[in-house]
């Protein structure tokens, strides 16, 4: 993204007139006023990490303490969270639910995201107003009948199964997504597609997928943190079941289940947050996008 | 579009259906051979470290004296869990089961969630009346259904720092509630806007010190006889209510003692306030003795009785008993291999008393409780006097389980902090919730 | 082109239609309508779980919406997150917006700086405020405390505590501020030229010129935050299971909204009815009083947003 600079300030060469000069001093004080609460922002925004961090390398003795730093490095707290019972198996099922997840959300929404992006048929409209509406839910609302017809139904309580399967069927937001962005795509691939014989599948695999990379990535990235953040999800359907604990549950039941002290929790927690941190310095690019794409399109 | 309508009727015929379907019952399953080789899944609330392993020992004993049953133990299981998965039925539930809170078990027997024992205890031919002590054989059933055992009992009372108590020229521990405000005056120290030791945390939200603890020392009734709440009418209640919130006042106010009460450690941790010198008397059941050692505590404990109501001093002795409960799941398919694991762990003497000095915890039979194998000092002693007390008492149980309590907690809050200031009107609007719930719930 | 073609033709392309549209056809009837029909169903029954359920007409009802003391807690507490949180979020989020576009030394660096807690995951996010914001221990009030500045106690006042999640939702605004900036910088640059070739101040460059450029992304942040408030659960349920230290292991159960129901939310309270106290009938009653209020947010959004529809052939 470009960057705009309110005026033009050339360097170098002196300043000659006054008003050049007050010029000059004006957009120095700016600079430094815009920059000064910059770095205070930036304040806010790192330093959280940083606590977090340092309470998560103190001693037992030292968390409950007003010193901010550590008198002594604890690291090997680090291997004591990953030594705690199930915080490998949390990581494995949240792996399983997010990675396993998201490969099914994709693969299925891509095809309703075309028909509504590319068909015209009776009942599109509606089609995607109910697919809005289906993105504006909050989970509770059906979650009574969902849970009975899992648990007591399919016996599948104190599993992830009723998270992931599905998943495969689709989800709104990701078919919302992938459909604004196929409708960037220039019709005129598609016609070409056609009038070299074609057919629908075809020209969605051969032609349109291609091209909507971008699209799917974002998608993906945005499906995969929902599903790694997701938290209410595996409390009414794994809690019973530590052995089907993910990240966010056992997380949040972590100072409790081992009678921690805060050190310790902080260090499960910046073990929690680095993995996602890490994915992101590697896909700024669809990310950034992804979430233009919500905003700023149509 | 002439679609919807028809799909509308469809989907409401076969919701009916469905609905149906999905929540009928499973069939009671005690059928199985107890002498089949089998495994069954148990499931408990324990997790402090120490009891974990006191539990798994239990398990090790029973499984040498039943080669054909093996059990497979899940921990740190809350009643939200254990409901849920009660309610969900199907394969991935427990076997046996046990619960912390007493006073859902009538929640459990009413509604089916604990399977009734009798025909198990009648083919075991077991004289219960003979066995287990009459409080506790309370606590295990509701209105004449018996649906669970105990499993050793907790009996709560008060600990004290004896060295702080010799720094502040004490001499005993109070027997009454004017004396225990005076001595937890006494050893209360500030510093600055914080303590440097406090003489108890009297707050609602510390270890322990909840509504219902606090009553056991006051005579009182929590239902009349036609099953409404009590609370409104019976003066013990507002007796507690003004003394806890002058206690707070005196110990500093609300606001001072909730500060300090955030830098409490973890309650089963080694960093609990009491073991730390955070505090000098501690409301607390008999497992902290045997907790304070583990963490090495260097100072002299003391255990007493809870003090009780001025003019009610003639009952000092007495306690909040409650305990641990031990059931059969309905769903399961090996109950009577279940039912063997229930049997050993509730009645059989050797296991009962090597279990109770495990964890420190009082035991549930007569013959346990008379052992010479039981591990009994002075500081337990106590204990075990307070569970023998015959006015030692317990919270009734209730159709909707401990939601008269969470109700009546939840007033305590606002009483406390200041924010509810007419007592009478108060209890009188949380009876009415109380009874209103229980309305719900039938 | 004879009519019998064109009907093949027409039920081809149905065919086509239904099979691409099929996972989602499934998944919306499955996941979404039967379920949404099944909870109207149970707001009207009696049922916990075990047995079967009974009907019991608008009793469920009644109890929510009378003597149910959680529900009126709830929905202020919305109205309050509402009023206040969104408010503060989408200013925040512009204000930030604005401040990266005006950066020119190490833009990249502030703005990765000022996205990253956008990713920490929630439960995460909360256990490292709620951390930080302790009372007696946390930096926070150590800080403050030294500088003798007063010390509130966050997640353990009743007061405080909804002030604490707002400043956990403004810490990660890192999703307002990217959709700000795309919007800020495409505001045109000859608008801003004219307006201080007129003699413009700063404060009338961005009221006249900038706001009305910018007014639908921020009716987009507005409305989805406010969705997204109605779904608000992770956060405040973990501030308050955290905060109160009944965590799991000594069998209590948590209790919901501490402190003092400060941080109930509705969807906290289809938990409680239905996983607590398992009346199913009255966890559907809030849940449906939830859709509504969702639904009437979502109609408005739509209708805003109409030619999100109608683009596209």
């Amino acid at each position: 993204m470009t960057q705009v600079l309110d005026k033009p300030v050339e360097l170098g060469a002196p300043p000659v007139t006054p008003a050049e000069r007050t010029a000059r001093r004006k957009a120095l004080l700016e600079w430094i006023a815009v920059h000064a609460l910059g770095v205070a922002a930036a304040l806010f925004f790192v330093l959280p990490f940083v606590f977090v961090v340092l309470t998560s390398l103190m001693s037992d003795n030292q968390t409950l303490t007003r010193d901010l730093i550590p008198h002594t490095w604890e690291w090997g707290n680090y291997a004591k969270v990953f030594d705690t019972p199930g915080f490998l198996t949390w990581w494995k099922n949240t792996l399983l639910y997010a990675g396993g997840g998201t490969v099914l959300t994709v693969v299925s929404s891509i095809p309703v995201a075309y028909a509504l992006a590319k068909f015209r048929f009776r009942g599109r409209n509606l089609s995607l107003m109910l697919v809005i509406s289906m993105m504006m839910l909050p989970p509770q609302v059906i979650i009574i009948p969902m849970y009975l017809f899992w648990a007591k139904q399919l016996d599948l309580s104190g599993t992830l199964w009723p998270l992931i399967i599905p998943m495969a069927f689709g989800d709104a937001f990701s078919i919302f997504l992938l459909r604004q962005f196929l409708m960037t795509i220039p019709n005129e691939y598609i016609d070409a597609a056609k009038v070299d014989g074609c057919g629908d599948f075809k020209t969605l695999l051969k032609v349109v997928l291609p091209m909507a990379k971008p699209g799917i990535a974002a998608v993906a990235l945005f499906q995969f943190f929902y599903a790694w953040n997701d938290y209410f999800g595996p409390q009414i359907y794994a809690s019973e079941n530590p052995g089907a604990w993910t990240l966010s549950y056992g997380l949040e039941s972590f100072k409790g289940a081992h009678h921690t002290d805060w050190n310790l929790t902080m260090a499960a927690t910046v073990l929690v947050m680095a993995p996602v941190i890490l994915v992101f310095f590697f896909a700024q690019k669809a990310f950034v996008e992804g979430v233009t794409l919500t905003g700023v399109k149509g | 579009m002439p679609k919807m309508p028809r799909k509308a009727v469809l989907a409401a015929a076969s919701i009916a259906l469905l609905t149906t379907a999905c929540t009928g019952q499973s069939d009671t399953g005690a059928t199985d051979d107890p002498n089949a080789s089998t495994t069954i899944t148990f499931w408990h609330g324990w997790s402090a470290p120490a009891e974990v392993k006191a539990i798994q020992a239990n398990i090790d004993r029973f499984e040498k004296a039943h080669p054909n049953i093996k059990v497979k133990v899940v921990g740190n299981i809350n009643d939200d869990k254990l409901n849920q998965a009660l309610r969900a039925g199907g394969s991935s539930g427990p076997d046996v089961v046990s619960s912390f809170t007493t006073s859902n078990v009538g929640k459990f027997c009413s509604s089916g969630a604990f399977a009734d024992l009798k025909p198990f205890i009648e083919k075991s031919k077991l004289d219960l009346d003979k066995i287990i002590p009459k409080p506790m054989l309370e606590y295990t059933q509701f209105e004449g259904k018996r649906c669970a055992m105990p499993l050793l009992g907790d009996a709560y009372g008060l600990y004290y720092n004896k060295d702080a108590f010799k720094k502040a020229g004490i001499k005993a521990p109070p027997k009454t509630w004017s004396e225990f405000a005076e001595v937890a005056k006494k050893l209360t120290k500030s510093k600055g806007d914080s303590y440097e030791q406090l003489g108890f945390m009297p707050n609602y939200h510390g270890y322990e010190t909840v509504v219902d603890h606090y009553m056991s020392q006051w005579n009182h009734t929590y239902f009349d006889k036609d099953g409404k709440s009590s609370i409104a009418e019976d003066p013990a209640f507002a007796e507690m209510f003004t003394y806890q919130k002058k206690l707070v006042d005196s110990l500093g106010g609300f606001q001072k003692l909730e500060k300090y009460r955030n830098t409490f450690g973890d309650e089963w941790g080694a960093k609990h306030p009491f073991q730390t010198g955070q505090v000098a008397m501690q409301l607390d059941g008999e497992w902290r003795l045997g907790m304070a050692r583990d963490a090495g505590v260097k100072f002299d404990i003391g255990t007493a009785p809870m003090p009780v109501a001025d003019d009610e001093a003639d009952e000092y002795g007495k306690g909040f008993l409650s305990g641990t409960v031990m059931g059969i799941a309905p769903q399961s398919k090996k109950q009577n291999a279940a039912w063997e694991l229930v049997k050993y762990m509730t009645t059989d003497t050797d296991a009962v008393v090597a279990f109770a000095n495990a964890i420190h915890n009082v035991p549930s039979t007569f013959d346990a409780l008379k052992s010479p194998g039981l591990k009994v000092d002075a500081g337990f002693k106590t204990f075990v006097d307070i569970a023998l007390n015959p006015k030692s008492n317990t919270p009734p149980a209730s159709i909707n389980g401990s939601t008269y309590q969470t109700t009546l907690q939840d007033f305590g809050y606002q009483y406390e902090s200041g924010k509810a200031k007419d007592l009478k009107a108060g209890l009188k609007k949380t009876a009415d919730q109380i009874d209103r719930d229980i309305e719900q719930a039938k | 082109m004879s009519t019998l073609t064109l009907r093949a033709k027409r039920r081809k392309q149905a065919l086509r239609t239904a099979a691409f549209m099929s996972p989602w056809l499934i998944g919306f009837s499955v996941f979404f309508a039967y379920p949404l029909i099944s909870t109207v169903y149970f707001s009207f029954m009696k049922y916990d779980g075990f047995g079967v359920p009974e009907f019991r007409g608008l009793e469920n009802w009644n109890y929510v919406f009378n003597d149910y003391p959680m529900f009126w807690p709830a929905l202020r507490n919305t109205l309050w997150l509402v009023l206040v949180m969104v408010t503060l979020r989408v200013a925040f989020g512009l204000g930030i917006g604005l401040l990266i576009t005006k950066i020119k030394t190490g833009t990249g660096v502030f703005r990765t700086l000022f996205y990253l807690p956008y990713l920490a995951p929630p439960v995460a996010a909360t256990l490292a405020f709620v951390f930080l914001l302790n009372p007696g221990t946390g930096p926070v009030n150590s800080v403050l405390g030294d500088l003798g500045l007063p010390t509130p106690g966050w997640f353990t006042d009743a007061a405080w505590s909804k002030p604490a999640l707002t400043m956990l939702a403004l810490w990660g605004v890192g999703d307002l501020m990217v959709i700000f900036m795309a919007a800020l910088l495409d505001v045109p640059k000859e608008q801003y030229e004219a307006a201080e070739l007129d003699g413009a101040s700063a404060w009338h460059r961005f009221r006249f010129v900038t706001l009305p450029n910018i007014s639908p992304i921020v009716m987009f942040a507005v409305v989805t935050g406010v969705i997204q408030t109605m779904q608000y659960y992770t956060q405040p349920l973990v501030a308050g299971k955290v905060a109160s230290g009944i965590i799991g292991g000594s069998g209590q159960q948590f209790e919901p909204g501490y402190p003092d129901k400060s941080t109930l939310t509705l969807p906290q309270l289809v938990y409680n009815l239905g996983f607590q106290r398992f009346d199913y009938g009255s966890a559907c009653v809030v849940a449906l009083v939830l859709f509504a209020l969702s639904m009437v947010f979502t109609a408005f959004l739509m209708r805003r947003r109409g030619g999100l529809i109608q683009a596209g052939d």
